[in-house]
Parts: C-alpha cells; sequence; structure tokens
C-alpha cells in the first residue's frame, strides 16, 4: 500500500509527492491551470537555482567549495538530528511536569523558554565574537554577556507571572467573576 | 523501519503541526527571504554596478533603510525558519523515504533549502559581527546562496502551491494533520496493526514510545494561538533588541546589535580601520596632495588649497552593508565642484582610489547621478571637528544613498572614467 493512501479523507500531506494530481473534487479545468502554473514556477525556480550554481561555481575558488557543502550538510545534520529532537524532549518533560498544570500555563511557559532561546541564538556569537581580539572598538562596543543576563530576567519574571495569573485564573471557579459574564 | 516511522510521526504530532500553521509562517518567511534578496540585488548592484545602471540619489538614506531592512529581515528569518521547521519535522519521517524520481528530488530540494537557509542567515548574521569562523569567502557565498534560495524558494511553492491555496485563508481548516494517518489519538496504534500488520516493537524502543503515549498531549487552541504568540514575541524580541543599531527611536534597547549609535570616533561608528587599511604613514604623510585626472589633464590639491575652496555642510547618514548606520554632519568640497573645475564632461562617471593597496574596495566607481548630485562632498570634516584618521583623513567622499564600503576613505585619486 502506498504511504499517502492511508490518509483519511480530506488530509492534505504536506509531504506529499510534488507534482501528484490535486485532491479530488477540483474541477478538472481548475487542476490543469494549477498543474501548469506548478510546472511554470518549478521552471522557474529551477533557472534560478541553477544560476545560483552558476555564480558559486564562478566567483568561488573550487577547493573552497566543499567547505560550503560541509556547512550546508552539518546545518541539516544540527537542525534534524540535535536541535528538533531536543526541542522534542523538552516538549515532553514540560508536559509531563506540568500536568497537573492547565494548557494555557505550558504554552506561556513553552513560550518564555522558546523566546529566551532564540534571543540567546543572537546574542551568544557576540560574547563569542567580542573575545576574538576586537581591532575595531566601535564593533560589538556593549556588554552583551550583562545585557543577556537583563534580558533573562526580565523574561523570567514575565512568564512567571503570566503563569501564576493564569494558573489562579483556571483555579478559580468562573462564578467567582460575575462583572466577566458579558465577556 | 515502516512502523518505527510511524511512530516518530505519530510522536511527534501536535495541534501546531499542520498545514495551515506551514501556511501562515511559512508566507511570512517567504515574505521575508524576498525582502532579503531583493535588499540584497540592490546592495549588490550599488557595489558592482552593470554599466548601463543608475541610481536613485534620493531620498538620501535610501541605502539606510534598504540595508537596515536586509538585515533586519536576516535576523526575523531565525523566529520564523526554525518555526517553519518546526512545524514540518515530522515530514522527515515519511515511508517509504523515497517514493520515486519526483519524489527524491522534491525531498532532496527540500533538504539543500533548508540546510542553505541555516547557512545563510547564520553566516549573514555572524558577518555582521566581523566574525568569519568558515572555510569559504563570506560575499560570494553569500551572494551566490542568495539565488540558491530565491529558486529554491519559487520551486518549493510550486511544489507546495495545492496545499498552500487549500490553507491560505482564515477559514481553512486548522485541525488538518500535516502527516497523513497522524492523528496522535490511541486509536492510531490499532489503525497501524490493521493496516500493515505491524505491531509495536519491543525492548527500550518499546518503553520510549509507551512514557511518550503516555505524556498528556497538548490542548489544540491552546497550543496553536501559544505557537503563534510565541513565534511573534520572539521575533519582535530579535528585531527590536538589535534595530537600533539603524533604526533611532530603538536606540534605547539596542541590548544586542553589534553596532550602537554613536559609538566610535567623532561619535560614528568604523567599519575598516586605518590600521586594517595599512594607510597611516601615507595618510599622515605632509606630502598627502589628492590628484584629479579628467582627460589628460592632471592636478593635485593639498589639504589646505581644498579647505580654500568652497566648503559645503551636509547632514548624510552613513550606512554600512552590515545595517548599521549613523547620520552625521559632514563639511567639504562638492565634487561637482571640482568636476566642473577640471572641466569634465557632466555625463562622465569617476573611479575614487584610496591610499589603502590591498581591500576590495580600494578602487571603485561613481555613476555620474553621484557626481552631478549637490550633496556629494569630498569631506574634510566631520560632525564640526577635522576628519579622524578612521573615517579618511585628509579626505574622504560622503554621497547619498550609497554603501559605506562606496563611501571611499583615505582618498589619494579621483579620474574620470
Amino acid at each position: 500500500m502506498r504511504a499517502d493512501a492511508k490518509g483519511s479523507p480530506g488530509v492534505v500531506g504536506v509531504g506529499g509527492t510534488g507534482l501528484n494530481p490535486p485532491p479530488a473534487g477540483i474541477p478538472a479545468s481548475t487542476s490543469r491551470r494549477m498543474r501548469g502554473i506548478r510546472l511554470v514556477l518549478v521552471g522557474i525556480g529551477g533557472l534560478l537555482l541553477a544560476w545560483g550554481a552558476f555564480v558559486m561555481l564562478d566567483s568561488v575558488r573550487l577547493t573552497r567549495l566543499p567547505g560550503v557543502a560541509l556547512w550546508i550538510a552539518a546545518a541539516i545534520v544540527l537542525h534534524d538530528a540535535i536541535l528538533a529532537p531536543v526541542v522534542f524532549a523538552l516538549g515532553i518533560a514540560l508536559r509531563r511536569v506540568g500536568r497537573r498544570a492547565t494548557g494555557t500555563v505550558i504554552a506561556i511557559v513553552q513560550g518564555g523558554i522558546v523566546v529566551g532561546s532564540i534571543v540567546s541564538l543572537v546574542a551568544v556569537p557576540t560574547i563569542v565574537a567580542k573575545n576574538f581580539a576586537p581591532v575595531n572598538a566601535s564593533v560589538l562596543p556593549l556588554n552583551y554577556g550583562l545585557n543577556l543576563g537583563i534580558f533573562w530576567l526580565v523574561l523570567a519574571v514575565v512568564t512567571v507571572g503570566l503563569s501564576v495569573g493564569a494558573f489562579l485564573r483556571w483555579r478559580q471557579p468562573v462564578a467567582a467573576f460575575p462583572d466577566d459574564s458579558g465577556r | 523501519m515502516r512502523r518505527l516511522m510511524y511512530e516518530a510521526q505519530r510522536a511527534l504530532a501536535s495541534p501546531v503541526r499542520n498545514p495551515r500553521m506551514a501556511t501562515v509562517i511559512g508566507r511570512l518567511l517567504g515574505a521575508a527571504f524576498l525582502i532579503c534578496f531583493g535588499t540584497g540585488l540592490y546592495s549588490h548592484f550599488l557595489q558592482e554596478p552593470l554599466g548601463w545602471m543608475r541610481f536613485a540619489t534620493r531620498p538620501e538614506f535610501l541605502y539606510q533603510v534598504t540595508q537596515g531592512t536586509h538585515i533586519v529581515a536576516g535576523i526575523a528569518c531565525f523566529p520564523l525558519l526554525l518555526a517553519k521547521l518546526y512545524i514540518v519535522f515530522p515530514d522527515l519521517f515519511a515511508f517509504p523515504p523515497v517514493r520515486g524520481l519526483v519524489h527524491f528530488l522534491e525531498r532532496a530540494s527540500i533538504a539543500l533549502f533548508v540546510g542553505a537557509s541555516v547557512v545563510q542567515i547564520t553566516i549573514g548574521l555572524l558577518n555582521t559581527y566581523q566574525w568569519y569562523p568558515w572555510p569559504f569567502p563570506f560575499r560570494q557565498v553569500h551572494f551566490a546562496l542568495g539565488w540558491v534560495l530565491i529558486g529554491l524558494l519559487v520551486i518549493h511553492i510550486g511544489v507546495k502551491l495545492p496545499v498552500i491555496t487549500r490553507y491560505w485563508s482564515t477559514s481553512s481548516p486548522s485541525d488538518d494533520h500535516l502527516v497523513d494517518a497522524v492523528s496522535g489519538d490511541r486509536s492510531a496504534n490499532a489503525e497501524a496493526v490493521r493496516l500493515w500488520g505491524l505491531s509495536r516493537p519491543g525492548g527500550v524502543t518499546r518503553r520510549v514510545l509507551d512514557y511518550i503515549d503516555a505524556t498528556p498531549r497538548a490542548e489544540s487552541r491552546v497550543s496553536r494561538r501559544g505557537f503563534l504568540t510565541t513565534v511573534g514575541v520572539a521575533t519582535t524580541a530579535v528585531v527590536g533588541l538589535t534595530a537600533g543599531q539603524t533604526f533611532t527611536p530603538l536606540d534605547a534597547v539596542n541590548l544586542f546589535g553589534p553596532r550602537k549609535k554613536g559609538v566610535g570616533q567623532q561619535g560614528v561608528p568604523v567599519n575598516r580601520t586605518s590600521e586594517q587599511a595599512q594607510v597611516a604613514d601615507a595618510a599622515l604623510a605632509v606630502s598627502w596632495v589628492l590628484t584629479l585626472a579628467v582627460g589628460g589633464t592632471e592636478r593635485s590639491f593639498t589639504r589646505d588649497e581644498l579647505l580654500a575652496l568652497p566648503q559645503t555642510s551636509v547632514r548624510l547618514p552613513i550606512a554600512c552593508v552590515e545595517g548599521w548606520s549613523q547620520m552625521a554632519s559632514w563639511r567639504g568640497v562638492r565634487l561637482r565642484d571640482l568636476a566642473d573645475l577640471m572641466d569634465a564632461d557632466p555625463e562622465t562617471s569617476f573611479r575614487l582610489i584610496s591610499l589603502e593597496e590591498r581591500g576590495s574596495f580600494s578602487k571603485t566607481q561613481m555613476g555620474r547621478e553621484y557626481v552631478r548630485d549637490p550633496l556629494t562632498l569630498v569631506a574634510l570634516e566631520l560632525n564640526g571637528e577635522t576628519l579622524n584618521l578612521e573615517h579618511g583623513y585628509p579626505a574622504r567622499m560622503i554621497a547619498p544613498g550609497r554603501p559605506g564600503v562606496l563611501q571611499t576613505k583615505w582618498l589619494s585619486r579621483i579620474e574620470a572614467i
């Protein structure tokens, strides 16, 4: 049995085969036009991709290209084999730890961690780069470690505040807020 | 293997991982990519114009805006790209992994798309920190990857067009699952057994999967709203806390920008130092002159002779390819006046040559639209003081709407082309 035949009706797998016919129920003329547009897009994209490859070969010395390929491959491995599984495991852990809390609290805590991590992703390299003997005092002039610490502190306070608020609202019986009945 | 892939997809299933969400985040990410590509091309052609190209010199902060936008959109790509990859991650475990040539090409193009995107935004960000820990040249690779990515984006849109159109509008279903047959509920296990006669593997694998199964599932509506809010807040944070390096109203919350307004000699950040350019001796020598060459005639000006010519004051930003910018007051001789003094044809473009001998921008060209612009100066003073050596003493170019690398410092010679 083909993998794409096992779905429930109406489910479109984003991972579906590239130029498969569209789902049933769409008029043939629409599907022909759709197919045409898709072929044109794939064609144009292919040309742009080929041009990019040419520019790469034309402007970068051949001995440097393995480095580019290595970085691209490493980026895929870094995301698919390390970052995504870690995020998955953290999500599981958080849902288990928070099994007594409402989904809103879990979502808030999760959001806080994600926001902090993404800001750190951008900020931590500044701290590292600053250590490489800055030839120029106007590049990376700030105290990024301190700023990142302040950011996490503010983020933690806001996250905890919102979580506590959400938790209290969740525990409180609705009747305790007669004024809110209009909402 | 089929069973394992199925288990992986089932374990990863989440209310957030649905095609509507992929479309919503994908649109934003696609827009950011297009903005980066457009502003990047503009910056590229300013630096390496094709012969027929002419550029707008007004508004004078044009390049500050286009390049500031390039960096802001690039930084916004970090949360957006991670969000997009989070949504479609279960797709990685599709089974069978390859269903034929077209499917193989599709998956290969997506792998390249993911890898190249991550590399592109990473090297772009680190370039703004002037940190180059990779074994290839930045400018050439960043430019070539720009074309590669835009090609892959167009291919991706073509491949996913049915999904994109189906889930484009707000009324489209948000409960559909990203991956076929993965609904995440417990009965799915029985379904797998029914479909393929494959039961769950034993041993450690089984215990891990049972553990995951025993974890409470997230509530759909809360997860989706939480996810979108998180992406919004993260994007706002990374952009808001760095954009102060070019966008003055955000200067006060510039916590992580690699540059700070007003930090640098004479209140202006510096990109290339006199030490890097190895020009200090030549620039500080009493024998320094600025030579103008038009047609067969050459004429040299000492700094005092330049100061004796009519002086013009302008306020122009210096705006760097790395995304920072700084407004400043400049004073010096209009390039147009010097050209007229040499009887240069108004249609002439100029070549600007620095004392610097090695750098890639030691010789640059300036189209006639900038040469004739009344704001284009051979600057001798900055913010009311004699130009600092780090800002190009004895004389530098300053013109409206050009990247900082073309605002040639330590001028030595100006030639008509």
